[in-house]
């Protein structure tokens, strides 16, 4: 009825207002893989060895 | 000969990915990752970079079935070639993606899988990372579980227990971080806690955190932190009651959107204003930034924002007598609340229709001042006549739930 409406609604009002996302997230950080480091790393690997060799 | 080449070609694919990555297109990234993969390597810690940063990538793009997929096959792969330090990046990579899809369980074990490993090989930049991704898993567990219209630091225990693990793991990242000198990381990790304070009800605390997390961004020239922050603690000091220090927060989180040019965020700060200055009992400035917001809300075509705003300014309208207009706006969020669905809102704009129908009613058969007499008659007997007093009621309901603090003070 009426008494129930005016609850939701204010409910409802209250949660959008100032915190619809209980604030501004910081970007996440991801684990970084790369294949050029890796490829220096083996390149520079493989330098080594044949002027060891 | 032939393997020679095609190593060569899948190499080449896959850098040309990388460098398209690192510009931030993504979406060429992935053709070049997806194109290394067709050609194929026999190198197993090339195929792991791939898939790592498919997995990025698609993580970048928002398609986080896809991102899922990709550091779910890094993972098995690395786990295969025993390579434990890329098992570590692959389980963070996972446990953020699964934390994105409200997967937190499963987000918890990764997490923690990652940790294990940095811990063992005492990797300190590792651990940190592992931290921040746990706290991160965690405040998104403790939002996600109730978010009913309760108010920050009154919500289920449940919540509230998520919300205190996140605060542990960023304290425990800070204590890293701070070590290390890493700056940046730091500026993140207050970013978070701060929001977590504010959830768990802790204002002055969160307070505290957003002022770190703003003087670190300043240090960098990062605008976009420095806008986050000052939003945030105007979130904050809305719930200290300090209105017009949160006003000020927002102003400057105004400026910086605006140079910025993010229109989405430029609204959101208007609102917030409108919103603001609402709680001050300044009608007219609310008026004014909750018409900066509609105009924005329309031009980028956000109806439910629209909505919203039209809710707004049929209050702050009423709050000052304009009858006309309030009817204006009401009608207007009536008719949004239809188009998009919204049942709660459209009951809302009824009973205010409906109100608004009344007191115009009763507007031609008096006169503006007796109206404004009925008004207060009603605003201070409860209940006398219903249609009128439900709505003076309503809206003292919102800022009790608001700023339960300021309220209980100024009695």
């Amino acid at each position: 009825d009426e008494h129930q409406g005016e609850a939701k609604s204010s409910a409802v009002a209250s949660s959008q207002i100032f915190h619809s996302d209980g604030g501004e997230m910081e970007p996440e950080t991801m684990e970084i893989k790369s294949v050029s480091d890796y490829f220096t790393k083996m390149h520079m690997g493989s330098l080594m060895s044949r002027q060891k060799g | 000969h032939v393997r020679y080449r095609m190593e060569v070609s899948c190499l080449e694919l896959a850098l040309e990915g990388e460098r398209l990555c690192k510009g931030g297109d993504y979406r060429a990234g992935v053709s070049f990752f997806e194109a290394a993969i067709q050609v194929g390597t026999e190198d197993l810690q090339v195929l792991s970079a791939i898939y790592s940063q498919l997995g990025n990538a698609y993580f970048h793009l928002h398609d986080y079935t896809k991102a899922l997929e990709f550091h779910r096959h890094d993972l098995t792969l690395t786990r295969t070639i025993g390579d434990l330090l890329g098992e570590a990046k692959a389980s963070g990579n996972l446990g953020n993606t699964l934390k994105v899809l409200g997967r937190f369980d499963e987000a918890v074990v990764c997490c923690q899988r990652h940790l294990d490993i940095v811990s063992e090989i005492s990797d300190k930049v590792g651990q940190a990372r592992a931290l921040y991704n746990f706290g991160n898993v965690y405040h998104a567990k403790g939002k996600s579980i109730c978010w009913s219209g309760a108010e920050p630091g009154d919500f289920p225990e449940e919540v509230m227990i998520a919300l205190r693990k996140a605060a542990e793991y960023y304290e425990a990242n800070l204590a890293i971080v701070k070590e290390l000198g890493d700056r940046a990381a730091q500026g993140r990790t207050y970013g978070n806690l701060g929001n977590t304070h504010y959830l768990l009800g802790n204002f002055a605390k969160a307070v505290a955190s957003h002022d770190q997390r703003l003087l670190i961004a300043k240090e960098f020239g990062d605008r976009s932190a420095e806008r986050r922050a000052y939003c945030n603690l105007g979130n904050a000091y809305i719930f200290l009651g300090d209105f017009e220090v949160a006003a000020e927060h927002y102003k400057r989180s105004l400026q910086l959107a605006r140079q910025l040019k993010d229109r989405a965020v430029e609204a959101q700060a208007c609102y917030s204003l409108g919103n603001t200055y609402t709680l001050l009992q300044d009608y007219e400035r609310a008026i004014d930034y909750h018409l900066k917001h509609l105009i924005i809300a329309q031009d980028l075509n956000d109806r439910i924002g629209e909505g919203r705003a039209c809710w707004s300014l049929g209050n702050a309208h009423t709050a000052l007598g304009n009858h006309d207009q309030a009817m204006h706006f009401a009608e207007k969020h009536l008719e949004i609340c239809k188009e998009t669905g919204d049942r709660t809102g459209e009951l809302t704009a009824r009973m205010n229709v409906s109100d608004l129908q009344t007191v115009l009613g009763l507007s031609y058969s008096t006169n503006n001042s007796t109206l404004s007499e009925n008004k207060d008659i009603d605003y201070n007997l409860h209940g006398a006549r219903p249609r009128m007093s439900r709505r003076h009621s309503m809206e003292n309901l919102e800022l009790m739930q608001l700023t339960p603090d300021k309220m209980n003070g100024q009695k």
